[in-house]
Order: C-alpha cells, then structure tokens, then sequence
C-alpha cells in the first residue's frame, strides 16, 4: 500500500519523560489556529513556544479567499480596526459555469460594508503576522525557520515534546497543539489519522493578478473598500472542484480548487485548467490586461466532518487544517474561521488543562469544539462535501442550469413559449441527468443545507 | 568557542534589506515588506566570516547595523548563531536629516555614523566585515566610506577571508581570472562576495535565548545623519557607442556616400508584423528564420 513518505519524519521519538519541561505549551504551526491556540495559553499566563516553520508567520500560505472575522470578537474585540483588511466584501456572487455559458446569483448589501462586518479578503501573509504579533505580545515565543520533524513520546505513548531541525533541536512541553496544516504530520505521527486521504483532498491553485483599484472598482461595481467575493461551479475543465475570484485593494485572487483523484485521472495541469477558467467569457472581461504576480498552490483538506481525525491525544491536540477544519459546502467555503475557533478552543482547552495540572482535562477540546459553531457546523454539513464534489453537480447540474435558463430566456417567436416542466425534462436528458436523481440530490442538499 | 575578549574585536555590519522587493515596470516604483527583509547573502558570508575569526582569534564578533526597529529580528538571527553582541543603530529622524531612504543611499553618512556608533559603545573595532554591496542601493561604497572613517586599511571584494596565526589573509577576484592574495593588516575593513562560505544554523537553545534577548540600541550620530548624501541631479537614457564601420572604397563623394548608407541596393525591406493571432505571428517568425537559414 502506498504511505504518506513525504515530510519529515515517519514515526514519534520515544524519550524518557522530563523531569521538567521547557515550556507549558508548544504550538506547531503560527497560522491562524496556531496563533489562536498560543495567544489564548499565553494570556492565560502559560509560557508557550509557537513554532514556525517559514521565515515569518503567513510565508508558507497561500490564500485567495475570504476571512469571516465573527470569531475573532472573542479574541481580539476590535479586530476589525486593526486587522490588514484588503477589502470588505459587499457583493457575494455564486457562478454557475458551463461551456461558455454561466449563470449568477449576486447579492450584495451594504450592511457587510460597515461594522459589524462579515466577511474580508486579507493576504495570508498580512494576517497571520498580525495575528502572530498578538500571540508575541501576550508572551508566546515565536521560533521561525524552524520545522518539527517528530513528536516526542514516553514509552506510554504520551506526547511531551517535539523534535525540530536544528542542532540541539528537542523541545519539551506539557501539551502540544499540532496546527501544522493539512497533511499533517504530527496527527498521523500520534496515530490520530486512521488511514489515506488524498481523495478529500483538493489541489488549490490561484494565481494573483494586478490591476489598478480603480480598474477593479469599475469592473466589479464597488468603491472604497467594498470587495466582491465569486464563488464559481464548474469550470474546472471536469475535475472535481470549483473556482473563486475575490477582489483585494488593487489584485485579484483567481483561482481553482481541484479534487486530487479528478485531476490525477483527467491528466491535466492545474495551470492549464486556470488559464481555461481566465478565457471563459464570463472570466475574461474581469481579468483582462491584469499582470500577473504571483502563481501558487496549496493543498486542502475539504472532506469535512467525516474525515476529520482523532483530534485530541495524549498529551496532543489538533486543530485547523491540521485537523480537516476546512468547511466546503459549496455555498459556503470557509476555512480560516474554523481555524481560528478550533485553534482558540484548543489553547482554551489545554490552558485549562495546564492549570488543573490535568491532561484528562484536554478532553474539554471536542467539548468545546462540539458546542460551537466549528463542530456544529461542520457535522450539519457533513453529508455536503460529497454531495458538492459529486460528479452529477459537479459536471451536470452546471450544464442543465445553463441550458434551463438559456430555453427560458430565448425568444424563438413564432413558435410559442415552452413550460417550465418541459423545458427542465429536455435539459435534465440532455445533461445525462434522471428526474428521480435530481430530486434525490435536491433531497439532500436540503437535509444537508436546510 | 575559543575564550572571547582578549583578542580582536571583529564587527559585522549588516545591512537590513528586503531581497524581494518588487520594482514597478511602469513607474519605477520599489514595495518592500519588512516581513520578508533580513540581510543580503553577502552580508549573512560577512557574519560567518566574522564569527570564524573571531572564534580563531580568540576575540569577539559583534554585529552591528544602522536600520529601523523591524530589523531586530535579523540581529537576534546573528545573536543566535554565536555573536557575542548586537547594536542596533537608529537610523530616527533628526532635523534637516532628510528621511532615512535619502540616508540609505549615502554611503558616507551610513558609514560616519555607524563607525560613531562603534565607537562610542564597542571601542576601536580591529576588523569590521560587511558584504561588498548592499542588496537594494548597490553601490558598494560603504566598506570603502567606513575605511576611511575608521582610518584603516580596506580589502574590498574578497571571496576568500581567514585568520591564521595572528595573520588575516584574503583573496580577491581579478579581471580574467586571475586572482590577489592579500595579506591585510589590521585594524581592516574587508567587505566579503557571497561566496566560499556559508552562515551556519543557529542551534535551538540559542535560537530561543535570541528571541528573548534584550537588543541594545543607540541613536545615530546627528551630525552623520545631517551630512548630505550625494544626489542624483539628473539622468540620462543610455546612448550606446556608435558602431564603427570601414570607410568605403573610392573617391567619388558621392559612390562612397552611395556605399556608405547603402542606397540603391538590393535588400529585404524590413517589416512589422501586427496581429492579435500569436500562431500567425509565430508563423511569420518561422518562415523568416527558415527564409534566412537558421531552421532547416
């Protein structure tokens, strides 16, 4: 059977347990769940190493997506005037793509463009310094350019510490929290991942245009600080996934988020399937004459609630990506906020932990996750992501959306109009899809989203 | 490491720059990110030179540098990896100093003030290493500015530097390939290529003591920031060399003017493709290239 053997390291290190410990808490990972996790243990007066392995928190990241701060009010109250804020997103549109035709929902309301708001387009690189930088100043030490090769375990299997790169590179704590992101390392080093996952796990690839703000003003009818957000069905050039394109101060962010098997099996590049989705008429009016500045891709952990690992150990906790966090529900694509709940419950759950000198009491983390919003939703939506990257929705239900609308808008006087029933019967056979299937699905999207 | 503080004292003086600053084509405008900024290749070879010697000399390796507060990081980088101590001098905003860009691109005032500050707070330094030019300004002419500052000898440009028995001994790259041995007395300022060596890797224990360490720092020399950088008056599009041709044959004026512009000849008349087809242009550059026997 093939195994994970990238990374950097196979198996823990079994150590004698310390006498003492370096710190009370190491956090692995300095992205957002990671410097929840540490700002909310060192407030709580613990002393905690935040391990990084980039050269500065957010390096490593890549991002084209939308931040919904909501979460941030527990811990940093008056984010949203400090917080590096591309643009605040006014205008939210969901695209169905097909061919070259496409069909969109756009809502926008002027009451995300003021406070409270809802969602930002942020640069990862900006956000999770700043949110670093809080973690800094509450007392965590951040160690940069530094990676965690191996978990540190007694011969009981219990976590105390980790091993980095460097000389001299064993650290030694009483609770680590892994947020070292999708694939992670450390939760399968523990044991906590039960096997393969590659098939809930999507290629994301954007690449980052520029253009003047006033250009991107004009194109997407915003002003000031207002953003758009599009999230896009279809146009994947048949691989499992969807597209974005989301609207920051003088850039956009354009990209595809792409299934590993689909695209595996359909032997294409990802750059070749963006470059498809920049000619699509649709696309092509909004990217046109922008200069592009940077191409980057990331994998991510869409499986959702299913495929989420173990997510406390002993001695272990796991949040964020690490801990498939991720939300993708088609409608709603969120995966930093989640971050941030999960990382911000897991400091909250290992500080109290470290306080009643209890590691049982790390066990509060699911309880906590379970009576939020990240578990919560996450287990609503749990039948979603299947459903989402399905290949009915993801190759057919575009197709018959398109061409329903499309027989409902053309005019083909003298013959007199077609019924609705007619027309989504004739689309429903041309796109390869059966009545009873449709409604099946409709079933359960309304079970799942309803 | 050897016992420190007897022998010389080296200084490293490193300058903080963004690697990956981005340039407008249009405008000429440069973005830089402290977050990504840190010191140049050859200053990070200027450091490990430094913590070499001084380790051979028995001395001490101090790194210094005239840059803002973000720049801390890179000297607890420095601290990690074996200076015995860092300053940081800052650069501030003294009156009638202009702002610290129009200082940085003076390599007089960074030096006057840098060689002040070493002074004031580390001493008459023995050695002071620095990379042969900065990563953003380039211009090189720091080490030779702080030589001067500190009345000592200069090597400049070296991709070889070592210490042995009590002698300093470098090497320089020369037109051709040739090559200079140097031997260099000291006190010196030698500025190191990025070349021969590399900054080793700070271990963790030392890595986490830097983090929490205490950074000193002194303000700049007022009279070094007040000097006046020299300014670009003014600049000129490049004009290549005029291209030299045989004088043509004859001594009729007009069959040698004739010849020289090559009037009444048979040529190809130049032409310009404009299309928005790429395959068609492509075409037309293929069967121009195949037309002139450069593809079969």
């Amino acid at each position: 059977m093939m195994r994970d053997r990238a990374g950097p390291s196979g198996a823990a290190v079994t150590v004698e347990p310390p006498a003492t410990t370096d710190f009370d808490a190491i956090v692995v990972g300095a992205g957002p769940a990671g410097s929840a996790a540490a700002l909310e243990l060192a407030r709580a007066g613990h002393s905690v190493a935040l391990l990084e392995r980039g050269p500065f928190p957010g390096s490593k990241n890549v991002y084209g997506g939308v931040v919904y701060g909501r979460v941030l009010d527990e811990l940093i109250p008056d984010w949203f005037e400090r917080a590096p804020v591309q643009r605040w997103i006014t205008r939210r549109q969901t695209m169905l793509l097909s061919d070259e035709r496409s069909l969109t929902v756009d809502f926008r309301s002027q009451n995300w463009g003021s406070a409270p708001y809802n969602g930002a387009t942020t640069y990862r690189a900006e956000f999770d310094s700043w949110l670093a930088d809080h973690a800094q100043q509450a007392g965590a030490v951040l160690v940069p350019s530094t990676v965690v090769t191996s978990l540190l375990r007694t011969s009981g299997g219990r976590v105390v510490g980790v091993r980095t790169d460097r000389e001299q590179g064993d650290l030694t704590a009483r609770v680590v929290i892994a947020c070292d992101g999708v694939n992670s390392f450390l939760a399968k080093q523990a044991g906590l991942y039960p096997g393969e996952h590659a098939e809930h796990t999507t290629l994301g690839v954007k690449e980052t245009l520029a253009l003047p703000k006033e250009t991107i003003d004009e194109r997407f009818g915003v002003s000031g600080s207002d953003g758009v957000d599009i999230e896009i069905l279809g146009g994947t050039g048949g691989v499992p996934g969807g597209g974005f394109v989301y609207t920051n101060h003088d850039t956009l962010s354009v990209g595809l988020v792409l299934g590993l098997p689909g695209l595996a099996k359909a032997g294409l590049r990802p750059e070749e399937i963006l470059a498809e989705l920049k000619r699509h008429p649709s696309i092509r009016p909004l990217v046109r004459g922008a200069e592009l500045v940077e191409y980057s891709a990331h994998l991510i952990p869409e499986g959702g609630y299913r495929t989420m690992p173990r997510l406390v150990g002993d001695g272990l906790l796991v949040a964020g990506d690490a801990a498939a966090m991720c939300l993708a529900a088609g409608i709603w694509l969120e995966g930093v906020n989640f971050a941030l709940g999960s990382g911000m419950y897991a400091g909250r759950a290992a500080a109290r932990a470290l306080a009643a000198d209890d590691p049982k009491r790390l066990r509060e983390y699911r309880t906590l996750l379970a009576d939020s919003f990240v578990l919560a939703d996450h287990r609503k939506l749990r039948n979603a992501p299947a459903l989402v990257l399905s290949d009915r929705v993801q190759q057919r239900y575009p197709g018959l959306v398109c061409d329903l609308v499309e027989g409902m808008f053309t005019v083909e006087n003298p013959a007199p109009k077609p019924g609705l029933r007619r027309l989504l019967r004739r689309s429903a056979k041309r796109n390869g899809v059966g009545l009873h299937q449709l409604a099946r699905d409709a079933l359960t999207g309304l079970r799942s989203f309803g | 490491m050897a016992d420190s503080g007897s022998g010389p004292l080296v200084v490293v003086a490193m300058r903080w720059v963004d690697t990956h600053a981005r340039v407008d084509a249009l405008t000429g405008r440069v973005s830089t990110d402290a977050r990504g900024a840190g010191p140049s290749e050859a200053d990070r070879c200027a450091l490990e030179h430094g913590l070499r010697i001084a380790q051979a000399a028995a001395g001490r390796c101090v790194a210094v540098s005239l840059a803002p507060e973000p720049a801390t990081d890179m000297l607890r980088d420095a601290l990690a990896c074996g200076a015995h101590a860092v300053l940081r001098v800052d650069p501030g905003h003294a009156a009638g100093a202009g702002n610290t860009d129009d200082r940085a691109d003076s390599g007089a005032a960074t030096a006057q003030a840098l060689a002040q500050a070493v002074r004031d707070e580390l001493g008459h330094p023995d050695l002071v290493l620095t990379g042969d030019h900065s990563a953003d300004r380039g211009t090189g002419a720091t080490p030779a500015f702080l030589a001067a500052e500190l009345g000592c000898a200069q090597a400049l440009g070296l991709v070889e530097l070592s210490y042995t028995d009590g002698h300093l001994v470098g090497l320089r790259r020369l037109d051709r390939g040739r090559r200079e041995r140097l031997a260099i007395p000291l006190p010196a300022v030698c500025s190191v290529e990025p070349a021969g060596v590399r900054l080793r890797r700070a271990n963790l224990r030392a890595t986490l003591a830097a983090r929490t360490a205490t950074i000193p720092v002194v303000p700049s020399d007022p009279a070094a920031l007040a000097a006046q950088p020299v300014a670009v008056r003014s600049v000129r599009p490049y004009r290549p060399r005029a291209k030299e041709l045989p004088p043509p044959q004859g001594s009729d004026p007009r069959q040698r003017l004739l010849r020289l512009t090559g009037a009444h000849e048979e040529r190809e008349p130049p032409r310009v493709v404009v299309t928005d087809d790429a395959g068609r242009a492509a075409d037309e550059l293929l069967d121009y290239l195949r037309g002139k026997g450069f593809l079969a």
